[in-house]
């Protein structure tokens, strides 16, 4: 029963993901990145990370990528930007790496999985157990990520007040 | 019960997409979208690796994840903003100015 969760979910996030890089128009790259980030999210209560599931939900399903439709809603879609098709000059190449990172990747996963056959363990990552791991083993880097945070705000309130700023210069000419 | 393999080869066609995403796309904003498939696949392979160790740090790991993409959107969604508002455009090679 949980491999044919696994296959499920695993082929919904393939499609969802290929819809985001593929398709043309903006709202349903975004839209497909949620329905990535859902199925993303099964598979991890899948794997029983519980905590880690919801975060992500909530974090990036729910906050992120809402942030994400707010600016595709900010944009003009009917531009001709995004209604005519682009023809990117790196198509070819750009898939070809892929491609060959693809193939390199499964080699690896390949020679590594037979070397040291893992087996799924009873860990089970409830609050109280991530909570644990991120208060004793990783405090500091927990604390660091605040810095990051304000940090990534004094960048923004700097953005918008540059904008604001040169809107006004703009009005006085 | 299904092996780890199936969950890193799935971790591993993710990252594929997201990477020719990444290296295609001439729109700034889908160029965004596909980093943040970069890092879900990321996310994916941390968290198999946590259960079929039997180590927590995997999972701690990927919380932190979430905390810089979340700082990178916020950052990467302000500089489209701002650059649709100078260039009317959100296409990459539009960006041909290191002032503006």
């Amino acid at each position: 029963m949980p491999s044919l969760f696994f296959y499920f979910f695993a082929l919904i996030m393939v499609l969802a993901s290929m819809l985001v890089v593929l398709s043309r128009n903006p709202l349903y790259n975004v839209l497909g990145l949620v329905v990535a980030i859902f199925s993303l999210s099964s598979l991890f209560i899948l794997l029983e990370a519980f905590f880690v599931g919801i975060i992500l939900l909530m974090v990036y399903a729910g906050a992120v990528l809402i942030f994400f439709l707010f600016v595709v809603m900010c944009l003009n879609l009917n531009d001709p930007v995004f209604t005519t098709p682009q023809q990117s000059r790196f198509k070819l190449l750009g898939w070809f790496t892929a491609l060959m990172f693809l193939l390199e990747l499964f080699l690896a996963v390949k020679s590594y999985v037979g070397a040291l056959g893992l087996a799924p363990s009873s860990i089970r990552g409830t609050i109280e157990a991530i909570g644990r791991v991120l208060f004793t083993e990783y405090l500091l880097p927990f604390e660091l990520t605040s810095f990051l945070l304000l940090i990534a705000l004094f960048g923004i309130v700097s953005l918008a007040k540059g904008a604001l700023s040169s809107g006004i210069e703009e009005k006085k000419i | 019960m299904i092996g780890i393999e199936h969950y890193l080869i799935l971790s591993g066609i993710i990252f594929t997409i997201g990477i020719a995403g990444v290296i295609t796309s001439r729109s700034v904003l889908k160029v965004l979208l596909s980093l943040e498939l970069l890092l879900a696949a990321s996310n994916l392979s941390f968290v198999a690796f946590s259960r079929y160790n039997g180590d927590y740090a995997g999972q701690a790991i990927v919380f932190f994840v979430i905390i810089v993409a979340a700082a990178e959107v916020a950052i990467g969604l302000a500089i489209i903003v701002l650059m649709y508002r100078h260039l009317n455009t959100i296409q990459a090679d539009e960006l041909k100015d290191m002032k503006w």
